[in-house]
């Protein structure tokens, strides 16, 4: 008798209603309460200090002494409420981790010893956060609130005021609609002559119309200083990373010359660059190299200059370590049918390379916008002025520290999305869809 | 063709890698439709000869001919030479960004200038002389070792090459893989393709070519017509070698 092959099986369910089904009362509760007690914590808070207020203001004329528009904050910070709301999670999220502790290996199966875990993980981490916040308001609030806690004043700095911005919703997404519309209408020709698919339309529509939020949100800003800051971070970053990612591929190629000529003014070259603080190669170039030759090039431009240069030596290790990965074979069997060195470069080791370059590449980028911090030290105009820059400026105008902190949302809100893509692309690449998508 | 009638010929071959004396003064002839087999325990020198003749590795001492043009010379346009030899490795060496049909056309429009049209409708022949017709979009990644191989030799034979060299192709692939691309090469020496063979494959080497070399040791041991070397080696180190692998 021939036995027959069992039909094909898909995998059995394992999501979240099959994790519950799992569960014990106990485990249950203490995955319930865990959740609980960090979000009582949380919502509690937040409601106390809503009840006071995030930021108020002061009458004309006043010292920051008498009166700061972050009273109100200060006053919640300093509520009994917040300390009742702080105590009572540190005593109930304490219990809660204690029955997490004596009970999690007593668990029948592995879903429920997992939903005690995590409750005693969330219950632990309310603790810690209260704890904080009760030693917090132990301290001099209304000293540190006076310094750090104005957030009316990043508000006034980036000029988003949300009423103007709720008026001008209109206008804000007709931008949307037409930045969208002009790049889809042209992506569209392209798609439709290279008989590509309507992905690509979307999702170019979609950054498009990214582009034209922010646009719209600049332009109903009143006092755009810090968005002018952001601006010009992105610029020195964009037009520093257009110059260092093309001179770091010239380099990486010179770099894996078989000639010694080739390799070795490379070489210099990167070591140099990667050898030197960035900050004196800034320094160096603005107040000596640039002024000493004569030459014609104002700090804005010498900024880019020197950011793409540095770029340009770490990206070039980047893009060899990328060819080099790539197996030998590859351009033996490219030059084995005939391709030249630099066809085989181009249709066969680059395309392969790029591929495996862009997650620590987009890395250098992050890395490059938070460096662009470092040409504060250059005079620039108050119009070049980047985010940092910025926020000295507010800071030394009025003695607020709250600029430190606008300037630091300035960079995370540019960083953030980068890291979040870089994040997307390298689990793509994982997966192995990278390698089949053309 | 040239004036002696070979299509390859080396002379006083010699090659180190540092230290390493890998080739010990080989000479060599090949003529037209030959299939010249060559054996030999592993470091034995085999592989790099083989890659010597179509100068992906450069002899330290010696002279290497393909069709009376004098590779070695750096004056020759080796790319230009490259395109009549056709060369197919262990580890198929597909390009895994291009599709099947694409890794095929992309020498015959970069270095032979064909139009698109016209290498892909070579391409697709090439493929269906393979038995992959139905592959034609296939990524490398999603073809078995078998497919890819024979891919890979439809890419040298899409170069219309005068002829072809085979690294060990069959090492890297399962047993019940090897037959499918030994036949792909038995059909292709039926059809008069000049070939020279680095294999294991004992059987091949015997109902297939028309001439084997054992190397040892960087030098050419012992030659003769495949049935003769494997079923009466006269030299001792031959008779080990094969009754290790036989």
């Amino acid at each position: 008798m021939v036995a027959t092959a069992p039909e094909t099986m898909s995998p059995p369910d394992r999501g979240i209603r099959w994790f519950l089904a799992k569960q014990t009362s106990w485990s249950r509760a203490v995955l319930g309460s865990g959740i609980a007690v960090l979000t009582l914590y949380i919502v509690g808070a937040i409601a106390v200090l809503t009840s006071h207020g995030w930021t108020g203001t002061c009458p004309e004329g006043v010292t920051r002494l008498e009166c700061s528009p972050s009273d109100p904050l200060a006053a919640g910070l300093k509520s009994d409420g917040l300390g009742l709301v702080g105590m009572v999670t540190v005593v109930l999220g304490s219990v809660i981790v204690a029955a997490a502790i004596a009970s999690w290996k007593r668990m029948p199966n592995r879903s429920a010893r997992e939903a005690v875990i995590s409750g005693g993980v969330l219950a632990a981490q309310a603790v810690t956060l209260s704890g904080a916040l009760l030693w917090f308001r132990g301290t001099d609030i209304d000293r540190f609130a006076r310094n750090f806690l104005n957030i009316s004043l990043i508000g006034q700095k980036t000029g988003l005021v949300w009423d103007t911005v709720v008026d001008s919703i209109g206008s804000i997404a007709g931008v949307m609609l037409t930045w969208a519309a002009v790049v889809a209408g042209l992506v569209g020709v392209y798609a439709w002559l290279r008989k590509t698919g309507p992905r690509l339309v979307i999702y170019s529509a979609l950054i498009a119309a990214g582009g034209g939020l922010v646009w719209g949100l600049i332009s109903v800003a009143s006092v755009p200083s810090f968005i002018r800051g952001a601006q010009n971070t992105l610029v020195l970053s964009g037009a520093g990373a257009a110059l260092g990612f093309s001179l770091g591929l010239v380099l990486a190629l010179f770099t894996m010359s078989k000639r010694r000529v080739v390799r070795a003014p490379a070489r210099i070259y990167i070591n140099f660059f990667r050898g030197t603080p960035l900050i004196w190669q800034i320094m160096f170039a603005g107040v000596g190299f640039v002024p000493a030759l004569r030459l014609d090039l104002d700090m804005y431009t010498i900024a880019i200059l020197v950011l793409g240069l540095n770029l340009g030596a770490y990206s070039s290790e980047v893009y060899r370590a990328g060819i080099q990965s790539l197996e030998r074979g590859q351009i033996e069997a490219s030059r084995t049918l005939g391709l030249s060195y630099f066809q085989s470069m181009r249709y066969v080791i680059m395309p392969q390379a790029i591929r495996r370059v862009i997650p620590p590449l987009l890395n250098e980028f992050v890395i490059l916008i938070k460096d662009t911090s470092l040409v504060s030290v250059l005079g620039l105009t108050i119009a070049q002025k980047e985010l940092l820059g910025i926020g000295r400026d507010i800071y030394s105008s009025s003695f607020d520290a709250t600029a430190w902190l606008g300037a630091a949302a300035g960079y995370l809100i540019i960083t953030l999305p980068m890291i979040g893509i870089v994040t997307i692309v390298e689990k793509r690449m994982r997966s192995g869809l990278t390698s089949v998508i053309g | 063709m040239n004036s002696d009638g070979t299509v390859v010929r080396l002379e006083g071959i010699h090659k180190w890698f540092g230290d390493l004396h890998v080739l010990r003064g080989i000479d060599l002839k090949i003529v037209p439709k030959e299939v010249v087999v060559l054996i030999g325990p592993s470091g034995s020198g085999k592989s790099t000869l083989l890659r010597t003749i179509n100068v992906l590795e450069e002899p330290t001492e010696g002279k290497v001919f393909f069709d009376g043009v004098e590779l070695t010379d750096i004056r020759t346009d080796l790319n230009r030479a490259r395109t009549h030899m056709g060369m197919v490795f262990q580890q198929f060496n597909l390009f895994p960004h291009l599709n099947a049909t694409d890794n095929i056309t992309l020498a015959l429009i970069k270095v032979l200038k064909l139009s698109k049209d016209e290498a892909t409708t070579r391409a697709h022949a090439e493929l269906e002389h393979v038995g992959l017709s139905d592959k034609v979009e296939s990524y490398p990644s999603q073809l078995s070792g078998g497919q890819q191989q024979r891919v890979a030799i439809a890419r040298s034979l899409a170069m219309q090459p005068k002829m072809m060299l085979f690294d060990e192709v069959t090492s890297a692939l399962d047993p019940e893989l090897i037959g499918e691309v030994l036949g792909v090469m038995q059909d292709l020496a039926s059809e008069g393709m000049t070939m020279v063979v680095v294999t294991h494959e004992m059987g091949f080497a015997g109902r297939v070519g028309t001439r084997l070399l054992f190397m040892d040791d960087g030098v050419i041991l012992e030659e003769g017509l495949p049935p003769e070397v494997i079923n009466n080696p006269k030299h001792t180190r031959t008779q080990a070698f094969l009754a290790e692998v036989l």
